[in-house]
């Protein structure tokens, strides 16, 4: 049995999954195995993953649509490893990725998610010269809800025993148990490590370094942001059974920082309206951003009026800052 | 070792709950007292007590933390010779997810506690499971021995007829219990006929009775000294907690014939084997279809645990007794061989 798992979950992404493959089968850490699902594609997807199927560490599994969660669900049904990894089939794994997470994960019996940073790319694969660099230690369920350290879904390894945690099964599922909340299209990351950090004892822990290419598309993401702001909210009322107080303490915060993050979307898409609104949203629901973190907010709140003032040339002036885009 | 050995019972908190009735249950039970003469000494928390106790075998059911660690290792010190055993009654899995914030320095608390004592005893298999799989202790030193309580009074009472109609909550009124989700669920449950009594009191008490505003079926009736009494008046019991090393109120319901449906987390998911249903943790939606596919079940009334049908579990609880003494006792015979 190989020791770990790497679940690729895939959607019509036959532009980049030999890409992903290709980095993921290049690891430096060789006991592992590939589990595509493919879910439900309408493109060439079945028949390239089909094609990696020639190498014995790859397996391929194909179901219909059931979205990212149900996706990664699926892979995690059928991993093998005791430590299992995601990574979306449009990002790149650096070489010693994987290797950082088993020594971190063997090293120490008390981590049970283990994430790094990561480096943004665009849709030609190009850095963006932008970075997310979450904090590493001493991660709490407060961090976990305000900043997200992992950070996005191709960053954590984990281990195995963390999802037969929190695996349940809905009276509507007959084939596998859920470990993702399948009822979520946004938003599914942050609602399963937020579970993870109020439902069990394992420590989140990062390890240095941009070990994940994180693509980011340039198409108008930011009409989804109040889809995925509605998600977000889904989320807090969805978990705020199991500890109200720490909801009623810390959503104000932890919404601003979304609200930011949302906005901070929407200025990339020079969609000056929607930045400025949600901008002044989240400076209404909690000013703490501005103090925990002076910089990043400075830079959006110069960025949005800049937006709104002088238009895509005054934006490119400030944006020249590389502010990390997370 | 005398042919019957003292066996001293350390106990820092007399509050009323699940400790002292199963301290409680072991100074009382005439089959206890064949393993030696049990006796019950209450201590301050966390105050040094550097003189050796008058008995031969050492029992802690003492509250583990930072503070009390300089009295643990006082009392430790001061009994070198005798074995000394700790029974963990609180710290669970659920428990550390929601009240600590440091997990690796609780952990390391744990670890430095346990290792204290020549053996622990962990309150139901999912505890003792966490505990190993978190290495907090060698699997050698830990033993379950899921606690106890006289449950001749609850076998006796006349199990309910008819479909399940009145659920009951038993517990103090705080967040660990968890009420204030069974409210939201219960009062989704639209059925007039239903009832919801909650027996117990506690901080939470406003906050739940705002939380069941003018719905006449919730009733509240305050603290209950006995809980045959409570359960006398009930068809099913509601376990939502938030965290519970293994939950008495859970064997009580079980073979008081009354159906229990109890949060999916820690020790309660030891009661599924005696006929308990789980809800989803933290999931008000879960837990309301539980409950409405239990009304909806005309012949539900009379749960037929396995806990119905004679001294199941106090005989359990021996047998941990027995094996736990055994082990401890052939364990010192070999290193003074």
């Amino acid at each position: 049995m190989p020791l770990a798992t790497i679940v690729v979950p895939a959607f019509n992404v036959a532009k980049t999954l030999c890409e992903t493959l290709d980095a993921l089968l290049a690891q430096t850490f060789e006991d592992f195995e590939i589990v595509i699902v493919d879910d439900g594609s309408s493109d060439a997807t079945y028949a390239i993953a089909k094609s990696y199927q020639t190498d014995p560490r790859v397996r391929f599994i194909r179901q219909r649509n059931r979205g990212l969660a149900g996706a990664r669900n699926t892979g995690i049904a059928v991993a093998e490893g005791a430590f299992i990894g995601f990574c979306d089939a449009d990002d790149i794994w650096e070489p010693g990725k994987l290797a950082a997470h088993v020594q971190h994960l063997q090293s120490d019996p008390a981590v049970g998610v283990s994430y790094a940073g990561s480096s943004l790319i665009d849709d030609n694969g190009d850095f963006l010269g932008q970075s997310q660099k979450p904090r590493l230690k001493n991660i709490e369920a407060v961090h976990v809800f305000k900043r997200n350290p992992i950070g996005n879904g191709s960053a954590p390894v984990i281990r195995r025993a963390v999802f037969d945690a929190i695996a349940f099964r809905p009276a509507s599922e007959t084939e596998r148990d859920w470990y993702f909340d399948e009822t979520f299209r946004q938003s599914e990351d942050i609602e399963c490590w937020l579970r993870i950090a109020l439902s069990t004892d394992w420590i989140f822990e990062g390890v240095p370094g941009l070990l994940t290419r994180y693509r980011i598309s340039a198409n108008g993401l930011s009409a989804a942001t109040d889809r995925q702001h509605m998600a977000w909210e889904n989320m807090v009322t969805k978990l705020t059974p199991l500890a109200p107080a720490f909801f009623t303490r810390h959503a104000p915060v932890a919404r601003a920082y979304q609200l930011r993050y949302l906005a901070r979307r929407a200025i990339s898409d020079l969609d000056a309206e929607r930045a400025q609104r949600l901008l002044l949203a989240s400076l209404r629901e909690s000013k703490r951003p501005l103090f925990e973190e002076p910089l990043k907010s400075a830079v959006t709140i110069l960025a949005t009026a800049a937006l709104a003032l002088g238009g895509r040339e005054a934006l490119a002036a400030i944006m020249s800052q590389r502010a990390a885009r997370t | 070792m005398n042919a019957r050995p003292v066996i001293l019972h350390l106990v820092d908190d007399a509050t009323a709950g699940g400790v002292m009735r199963v301290v409680e249950f072991i100074r009382t039970s005439a089959d206890m007292a064949t393993f030696g003469e049990h006796r019950v000494l209450h201590v301050k928390r966390g105050k040094l007590i550097a003189k050796p106790f008058d008995a031969d075998i050492l029992v802690s059911h003492l509250a583990v933390s930072w503070r009390s660690l300089p009295a643990l290792l006082a009392m430790r010190a001061s009994n070198a010779s005798k074995p000394f055993l700790h029974i963990e009654h609180s710290y669970t899995e659920a428990f550390v997810a929601l009240n600590v914030q440091n997990k690796r320095r609780f952990a390391a608390l744990l670890k430095v506690s346990f290792s204290i004592f020549d053996h622990i005893i962990a309150v139901s298999e999912a505890q003792a499971e966490w505990i190993k799989s978190r290495g907090l202790c060698a699997p050698q030193k830990i033993t379950t021995i899921q606690s106890c309580v006289n449950l001749e009074a609850f076998r006796n009472l006349t199990a309910p007829h008819g479909p399940v109609r009145v659920f009951g909550a038993i517990g103090r009124l705080d967040f660990q219990k968890g009420f204030d989700s069974l409210i939201v669920a219960f009062r989704a449950c639209k059925n007039p006929e239903l009832r919801l009594h909650i027996f117990g009191e506690g901080d939470q008490e406003p906050m739940l009775r705002e939380l069941a505003g003018d719905d006449e079926r919730i009733v509240f009736r305050g603290f209950a000294a006995d809980p045959v009494t409570a359960l006398a008046q009930v068809d099913a019991v509601v376990m939502p907690s938030r965290w519970e090393a293994y939950g008495l109120v859970a064997i009580e319901t079980l073979s008081a014939g009354r159906h229990l449906i109890c949060a999916d987390i820690d020790g309660l998911n030891d009661h599924v084997r005696g006929g308990a249903m789980v809800f989803r943790r933290g999931s008000i939606n879960d837990l309301k279809q539980v409950m409405t596919d239990l009304v909806a079940d005309k012949d539900a009334a009379g749960n037929l645990s396995p806990y119905r049908q004679g001294r199941l579990l106090e005989e359990r609880f021996l047998q941990g007794w027995a094996e736990t003494l055994d082990l401890i006792g052939n364990r010192r015979a070999a290193v003074r061989a």
